[in-house]
């Protein structure tokens, strides 16, 4: 899997380069949908759960398994016990008040998760007992985020041929093995949540082997608010920066690597692993994260953004 | 110890000698009567014996008999037979120069060898496609292309079109040792497998050995390619070229010194950007894009005994533009020196130098952020082969080989925001050294047999650190044990021996027909870290160390080899089963650029291959050609990976059906066309989807890789060509090429998979990708003069 930091840099500076030109007329392939008929297995619980550090209600949503191509919503997993114990003995209930899957922990003016603290998920699901584990880790603040001019040669598909890359710019805290989570925002809100844009980091780099401890995020990083497209003047843009662990940053890994994983240079399909154990050994799938967040937003202005590189 | 005695056996092979006063030998060169060039497999027949030898490949034969008067028939498909009178007395020396078989003729012919060479010779498991078939072959965007033509022969398939290399038996691309002019080649692709790397115009013969491998090859466990060079034109100045869709191309050969040596320089340039350059804005002007390559040869005589050949290799893909550069290439060279030492003993003494690297840049070093990486293989060696004439019955050929290897996998910087992170990785060095011996016999009129053994030794050489690894969870990346383990420059990490024994033998059922078995042994110290679909430049080569353990494979093969019509028609059926060792997969989520612990992510398994081959071909007439179906399996069994089963490679198809027709009814135009039929690829779908995030993703539950299959592949390719009436500067010769590949425009898949669609994330599809999505003509213009 191609997925170092080089291929990071080549995404960035791939419409730039004339590498498109010259190959373009070759790899443009062409791509279409259609119908495949595969086989379904037995329906299997899955676990969507992340906890915060954050004040506000947590969720625990749990669903089941279906067919791959059926693009029917998921089926929830309802009369389930979910509970959260930390290090410290603490327990907090997660109740599926509106019966639809989604068990929710929330207690007025209280904050459930802290940095530092180990968190173990509890399942009781069907006669299964499910558990899984995670922690908060420490996350740096978010310095600030530049805005820098740009026009692409042609007029792009999508988004202004002149318009603005948006990079945030945050250190990575010193020792080695800190992993985090970039998600963009756009008015406040995820924007372009698609697994094929997750952005995560080991250290200040896209990948474990480059030793890049406690330096500021690099390039590619820093521009993975921007993505595919330019925003335009005024727009509003922002990013969160979660702490993850290691296991996290493998989960996610994965699921940028199947999201979308076809074409010359695709890998062996595997199953992405997730960190949900059992008792009695019923497979469930899914992840328990926990994350501590730096969050910064801020508004595109064509006047205080830099020149073009 | 086991290497002392070996040597003692090798060295006593000199001064073995049937003690015979009254034998002589004769021996010389056969060469082509139009352009010098050296002719490979020529048959040298005693009519009065019956017995005979073919000539080596550099065109040299040696046979001892007792004295008397002998007629020595040599005769050569394409070229007009020719018959010597002796009285052998004493020594001989018979130089002879054999001429092309009158025009018309000679244009129909597809192979240029000995005609019952298929049933006669004790090689099997060869094909070999002559440079003139191969050029006539309809080619896509009319780019006469060496490899994409040897993937149309048994036993030979690929994981697609666009990708480069080629599969054969069932083994991975690494697994093939492609040789120019006996310097192996570490990619064989231009712009990542759309194009091959051998200029058509300067390649003279081509040989794929895909079992029954001879003592002398080593170093690759499926496959021998041997592609040799053309020598240039010995008799007078020629000058070739041509303007195709993606190339344009010249050549030059030149004799000098009255005809003992002679030279040719070959080169090719795509131009699509300078066609492009006018045309683009001015942000892109600086772009480049383009790739190239440089072949050259060198040969001289000195005297009757000595002959020098110097020859090179440069290619070089180039992108770029913007701040950003990405170039790959190989570069080669070789020397050769032949030398009779007494005209039953031939030395062929060859050393050669080849590099690969690439090279990939963001920005300049001097920018707050940018990014830079450089990475190379290279490998010198020393190589003495000699054969021994001992009787026409019998040659025995030994030598050894010695190579050093020099592996930069990353030369890496990365500036952030001004502070430089150094990404490179250690170099690694290790050798290999291999003797071998073999022997050619002939036991009576019916059997032949050939068998040999080589011993290789590789070690791994300090300096560095070198780790070992423990595992964590299995079938999950490895930890390395800290800090490793310092080694001093040329102290030995680790060593590896392998004994490679090689054996076939052929027995002659009738005058046109032969029964062939074979087994061979073969190690390979090099791999190709690559876990992609097909194969990219930037894949790297590495040396087996304390952690990779070498590839070793068997292979036993049985063949059926038929010719009618007075070897009008060859027929063969082949069947093969190959067990292979120590082959390399990956975990999933694996990092295998730029990192130093690559070896963690590693995972190693066996695998099995086995199929039957069925070859037809038509030698002469109008039409030539031939029919070939591969029915195949190959599999891998790795731990950890579908659930400790076997599973079929990515390049596993059962059936494999390819026609090639050449037609030439006489006249200025003449046809070709190619049809090829395969299985689908297998593939691994997703049979069940969860929700994680607001995003379905993709789960299989029966956690099997590739137990499914994709569509079939089908295809046809056609090409006409057409002389020009009127002689190039009254001598010369012009043609013009129509070609069209995919001819009924099928949308043939290379992959099937499953994804998110792009606007609504909730969607999951089943996507078909197709390389090739259309038909394409193209029209190629060629010159000779």
């Amino acid at each position: 899997m191609i997925k170092v930091i080089t291929m990071d840099f080549l995404k960035v500076n791939w419409l730039k380069s004339g590498l498109v030109l010259a190959i373009v007329p070759f790899l443009w392939g062409c791509e279409d949908v259609i119908d495949l008929e595969t086989q379904t297995g037995p329906p299997l619980l899955v676990v969507d759960g992340w906890i915060y550090n954050q004040p506000g209600p947590q969720e625990i949503r749990l669903s089941k398994t279906g067919a791959y191509f059926d693009n029917a919503p998921a089926t929830p997993a309802l009369n389930a016990r979910v509970w959260v114990q930390d290090n410290r003995g603490a327990i907090y209930e997660f109740k599926d008040v509106s019966s639809n899957g989604r068990y929710v922990w929330e207690v007025a003016d209280s904050t459930m998760g802290a940095i530092g603290r180990q968190y173990t998920l509890h399942i009781e699901h069907e006669g299964e007992k499910y558990t899984a584990q995670n922690e908060i880790k420490r996350v740096p603040r978010v310095d600030s985020l530049i805005f820098t001019h740009e026009s692409w040669p042609t007029k792009p598909e999508k988004g202004p041929k002149d318009g603005f890359i948006a990079e945030f710019y945050a250190r990575d805290l010193e020792g080695a093995g800190d992993t985090y989570w970039i998600k963009p925002l756009r008015d406040g809100k995820p924007y372009k949540s698609n697994p094929v844009n997750i952005s995560i980091a080991y250290d200040a780099a896209g990948s474990k082997e480059s030793a890049t401890d406690g330096l500021i995020f690099i390039l590619p990083i820093r521009q993975s608010l921007t993505i595919g497209e330019l925003f335009n003047d005024k727009d509003s843009v922002g990013v969160e920066l979660l702490s993850i662990n290691e296991s996290a940053f493998r989960f996610l890994e994965q699921v940028r690597t199947e999201a979308s994983n076809g074409g010359l240079f695709a890998v062996p399909f595997a199953n992405i692993p997730g960190n949900i154990k059992s008792e009695s050994g019923t497979k469930a799938l899914g992840f328990f994260g926990a994350s501590a967040v730096s969050r910064l937003e801020g508004r595109v202005d064509a006047n205080t953004a830099r020149p073009r590189r | 110890m086991q290497m002392k005695y070996f040597l003692l056996l090798i060295f006593s092979i000199g001064f073995l000698d049937v003690a015979a006063q009254d034998r002589r030998t004769v021996s010389g060169y056969v060469r082509d009567g139009g352009n010098g060039e050296g002719l490979i497999g020529v048959s040298v027949f005693v009519r009065e014996t019956s017995s005979g030898v073919t000539t080596n490949p550099y065109g040299f034969y040696s046979i001892t008999l007792p004295e008397g008067s002998y007629t020595l028939v040599f005769s050569y498909v394409g070229y007009d037979n020719q018959e010597k009178s002796i009285t052998l007395n004493q020594d001989l020396k018979q130089d002879l120069e054999l001429a092309q078989t009158s025009k018309e003729l000679a244009e129909v012919l597809v192979s240029a060898r000995r005609e019952d060479e298929n049933v006669k010779s004790i090689e099997m498991s060869v094909n070999k496609v002559e440079m003139k078939t191969i050029r006539k072959m309809p080619a896509l965007l009319g780019e006469v292309d060496l490899i994409k033509s040897i993937q149309l022969l048994p036993g030979v398939s690929t994981v697609g079109e666009g990708s480069s290399g080629f599969n054969v038996r069932g083994g991975d691309i690494s697994q093939n040792l492609v040789l120019l002019d006996e310097a192996p080649v570490y990619n064989s692709s231009h712009l990542f497998g759309f194009f091959s790397i051998f200029n058509p115009d300067a390649v003279k013969d081509v040989k794929l050995i895909k079992g029954g491998i001879a003592a002398q090859y080593g170093g690759r466990i499926s496959s021998i390619l041997d592609v040799r060079m053309k020598e240039g034109n010995n008799k007078k100045r020629e000058v070739s070229g041509g303007i195709g869709t993606i190339f344009s191309r010249l050549t030059y050969e030149q004799p000098f010194a009255k005809g003992k040596g002679s030279f040719i320089v070959a080169g090719r340039r795509s131009y699509l950007d300078v066609l492009a350059k006018p045309f683009l804005n001015k942000d892109l002007r600086d772009s480049k894009f383009y790739y190239y390559d440089l072949t050259t040869k060198v040969n001289y005589r000195l005297g009757d005994k000595d002959t020098f050949f110097a020859s090179g290799y440069f290619g070089r893909d180039v992108f770029g533009g913007g701040g950003f550069g990405f170039e790959w290439g190989n570069a080669t060279a070789t020397a050769r020196w032949n030398h009779v030492f007494s005209n039953r003993l031939f030395m062929n003494l060859t050393g050669y130098y080849s590099n690969y690297d690439y090279s990939l840049r963001v920005g300049e070093e001097t920018e707050a952020d940018a990014f830079r990486w450089n990475s190379r293989i290279i490998s010198s060696s020393f190589k003495p082969d000699f054969t021994f004439y001992l009787s026409p019955g019998n040659q025995i050929t030994f030598g050894g080989q010695y190579i050093n290897y020099n592996a930069k996998p990353a030369n890496a910087v990365a500036i952030s925001e001004n502070e430089r992170i150094d990404l490179s990785q250690q170099p690694k060095h290790a050798d290999e050294s291999a003797l071998y011996i073999g022997s050619e016999q002939k036991l009576g009129e019916r059997l032949a047999l050939q068998y040999g053994i080589r011993y290789s030794l590789f070690r791994s050489l300090g300096p560095g650190t070198y780790y070992d690894f423990v595992d964590v969870e299995p079938g999950t990346r490895k930890d390395p044990v800290l800090p490793g383990k310092e080694y001093a420059k040329g102290s030995v990490v680790k060593q590896y021996g392998n004994w490679e024994p090689r054996a076939s033998v052929n027995i002659g059922v009738s005058d046109r027909s032969s029964l062939k078995v074979s087994y061979n042994r073969t190690a390979q110290y090099l791999h190709l870290l690559s876990n992609t679909a097909a194969s990219t430049p930037l894949d790297v080569w590495t040396l087996s160390s304390n952690n990779i353990k070498p590839q070793v494979a068997d292979q036993v093969a049985l063949g059926w080899f038929q010719n009618l019509a007075g070897n009008a028609y060859e027929f063969s059926v082949e069947v093969y089963y190959k067990k292979l060792f120590n082959q390399i997969d990956y975990v999933p989520s694996s990092s295998l650029l730029l990192n130093q612990f690559v070896e963690g992510d590693l995972l190693f398994g066996k695998g099995r291959a086995y199929g039957a081959e069925f070859y037809a071909k038509k030698n002469n007439g109008k039409l030539t050609g031939w029919v070939s179906y591969t029915l195949a399996r190959t599999e891998r069994k790795v731990n950890t990976i579908s659930n400790n089963q076997w599973f079929p490679t990515r390049f596993d198809k059962p059936h494999n059906l390819n026609v090639v027709a050449i037609y030439e009814p006489g006249g200025r135009l003449s046809f070709s066309g190619n049809f090829v039929l395969t299985s689908g690829t297998p593939a691994t779908f997703p049979t069940a989807r969860f929700e994680f995030n607001g995003w379905p993703l993709p789960y299989n539950h029966g956690n099997l890789r590739n137990n499914n299959r994709i569509g079939t592949y089908h295809r046809l390719d056609l090409s006409a060509t057409l002389k020009a009436k009127k002689k190039l500067f009254g001598k010369g010769e012009q043609e013009v090429v129509f070609s069209v590949y995919n001819v009924y425009n099928r949308r043939n898949p290379f992959s099937v998979f499953g994804r998110i669609n792009e606007e609504n994330v909730m969607k999951t599809e089943a996507v078909r990708y197709a390389v090739m999505g259309s038909i394409i003509p193209a029209v190629t213009y060629n010159f000779e003069f």
